[in-house]
């Protein structure tokens, strides 16, 4: 390509983001509340997948705990804003603080784990603090939550569209900078990066945390989104796992698969689960076996280096016959 | 003083004496070479020296510090890079990036992202990689995963370069190649230990040699003197002659 077509495409990708940024700030005047509901819905998925792509997509971390995060900030902002009438956006803010340091001393001890392991340590952890929300007075127990109900619908929009924004930058900007190479570094071979220098575990604590972070602004607004929480609802393993889907599907490891896999997915979830519950369960958990076993590092990367998914599931088949 | 002394190093895997009593010391600036038949324990003796692995006794000294317990980043930055026996690229990285890695983690890091990319750029020409720095490391050819390796250690501003077998698998003309290289390598000032099977490389490179043979060290001396050790024969061969090798 020459420069003069890469100056027309970013142009034309300076454009496109342009447009989009003015769409989703005016969406909310153009639309009914059902597809306001819908977008908000959509942006939520965005951003956990965006915020598990910290440690799973750029750091290869397979977390399966982000939900614990999302409960820690739901119970956060819930608890400040009934019991202390704490202002909501201060209550959240509080929630993702809360998150984030909880990630910080989990994620000393988890993070020294590998693979597997890590996998099944950090799904325990979400399954301890789902009971202990269950148990606790503070949390109201297994009998949930009221939150105060907010005045108008469209505050959920723009706070979820705000945090996917900051979710998004976090992984445009990662790449770019000082921690983004260790991480990677991390990632493709950890013994390989210590010996040229890099102390893994503060790396991998920071995307841990950010990720963290993340997924417990996702649970705050979705606490008050809901009005109402309770453990097995916010501290649900299900969040998690479409996070990794969606992020699987869209491209690990770049800024804007996580979204795109948010979007296609959930749409087309939206439209499955209106014709079948059924079939829809059906239709994820095929599409997670077909993703792992075909496109590992996800659906973008399929069509940049083999062509077509088909060709790669052709391909994939005539190798195992040999 | 030298640079890099190890005293009685041991090493036990289980019951096995991976390495025994092993004593080897690296003035500054000095190229030693480390032969010895498969599984003398050469590549153990690299674990030890860069904390991938801990002696079981002994003492480790580098440039006046105590090495032992070291975690191997801390060893990294106080100047001891490697090259690994089998290439360890990060494979979905260009080798631009992979070079940048080091030049952003060393003792005296690159202030950005930036400044180590223009440094990996630099070290590139040096080793002959500049044509391919955009390509993704998973695309290099063997002896170009060798020169990535080699490209990775010199970022890091080492004094002491612990090279594991990187003429493995060359043909002749690459092993010429590499061997100018690490010439212009040790020009800089930096001290090398190499290890090596192909013993062309390290009878034209080093003035001294160490062989290990069952995790001991049976000779040490010049090159010529070490070749016609009666033991260091016996345990190459069993035989009268060391192997000529292309």
């Amino acid at each position: 390509m020459t420069a003069g077509g890469g100056r027309v495409w970013a142009g034309a990708g300076r454009a496109v983001f342009a447009a989009t940024a003015v769409f989703a700030l005016i969406f909310p005047l153009l639309a009914g509340t059902y597809y306001v509901r819908l977008a908000t819905g959509i942006y939520m998925f965005g951003l956990l997948a965006s915020a598990w792509n910290l440690i799973g997509g750029y750091t290869g971390y397979p977390d399966f705990g982000g939900a614990a995060y999302l409960g820690i900030g739901a119970y956060t902002t819930g608890i400040l804003m009934v019991r202390a009438h704490t202002p909501f956006g201060a209550a959240l803010g509080a929630g993702c603080l809360l998150a984030a340091v909880v990630a910080v001393l989990m994620g000393s001890l988890l993070l020294r784990l590998r693979g597997h392991y890590f996998a099944i340590a950090t799904l325990g952890f979400l399954l301890v603090l789902q009971q202990l929300a269950a148990n606790l007075d503070i949390t109201g127990g297994g009998s949930g939550m009221n939150l105060p109900v907010a005045s108008t619908f469209t505050t959920f929009y723009y706070w979820m569209l705000g945090a996917l924004v900051l979710a998004v930058a976090a992984g445009w900007a990662l790449p770019r900078v000082r921690v983004g190479y260790a991480l990677a570094a991390i990632r493709e071979n950890q013994d390989a990066a210590q010996v040229l220098g890099i102390t893994p575990l503060p790396f991998k604590i920071i995307a841990y945390a950010g990720n963290a972070l993340l997924f417990g602004a996702a649970g705050g607004i979705y606490a008050y989104w809901f009005t109402f929480i309770d453990p097995p609802t916010v501290f649900n393993v299900d969040f998690t796992i479409q996070a990794v889907v969606m992020t699987l599907f869209g491209g690990p490891g770049t800024a804007a698969g996580p979204v795109v896999g948010a979007v296609i997915l959930k749409s087309l979830d939206t439209v499955l689960t209106n014709r079948s519950v059924f079939f829809h369960n059906i239709f994820f958990g095929a599409l997670v076996c077909v993703l792992v076993i075909f496109a590992p590092r996800g659906v973008a990367e399929i069509a940049r280096t083999r062509g077509s998914l088909l060709r790669a599931v052709r391909a994939e088949l005539g190798a195992s016959r040999l | 003083m030298p640079l890099f002394s190890g005293l009685g190093l041991v090493k036990l895997f289980g019951r096995v004496v991976a390495v025994d009593r092993v004593d080897l010391t690296i003035e500054p600036g000095e190229i030693v070479g480390l032969i010895g038949p498969n599984g003398a324990g050469k590549s153990t003796l690299v674990n030890l020296i860069t904390g991938l692995e801990h002696p079981t006794e002994g003492r480790l000294e580098f440039a006046g510090h105590a090495l032992a317990g070291l975690p191997p980043p801390v060893i990294a930055r106080l100047g001891i890079a490697r090259t690994f026996q089998i290439a360890q690229p990060f494979r979905n990285m260009t080798v631009r990036q992979n070079v940048a890695v080091p030049a952003l983690f060393r003792a005296d890091p690159a202030p950005d992202v930036r400044a180590a990319l223009r440094d990996a750029d630099v070290v590139l020409d040096t080793v002959g990689l500049g044509p391919k720095r955009d390509l993704p490391a998973r695309a290099l050819t063997t002896p170009d995963l060798r020169r990535l390796e080699l490209a990775k250690a010199l970022a890091l501003h080492p004094r002491l370069m612990l090279l594991d077998e990187v003429m493995a698998g060359l043909t002749p003309a690459e092993v010429d190649q590499a061997m100018s290289l690490l010439r212009e390598v040790h020009a800089r000032g930096i001290a090398l230990l190499v290890i090596e099977h192909v013993l062309r490389a390290v009878m034209g490179l080093c003035r001294r040699v160490i062989v290990l043979h069952h995790g001991r060290k049976i000779a040490e001396g010049a090159p010529a003197q070490v070749t016609a050790d009666a033991a260091v024969i016996q345990a190459y061969l069993g035989a009268r002659s060391l192997p000529s090798t292309p």
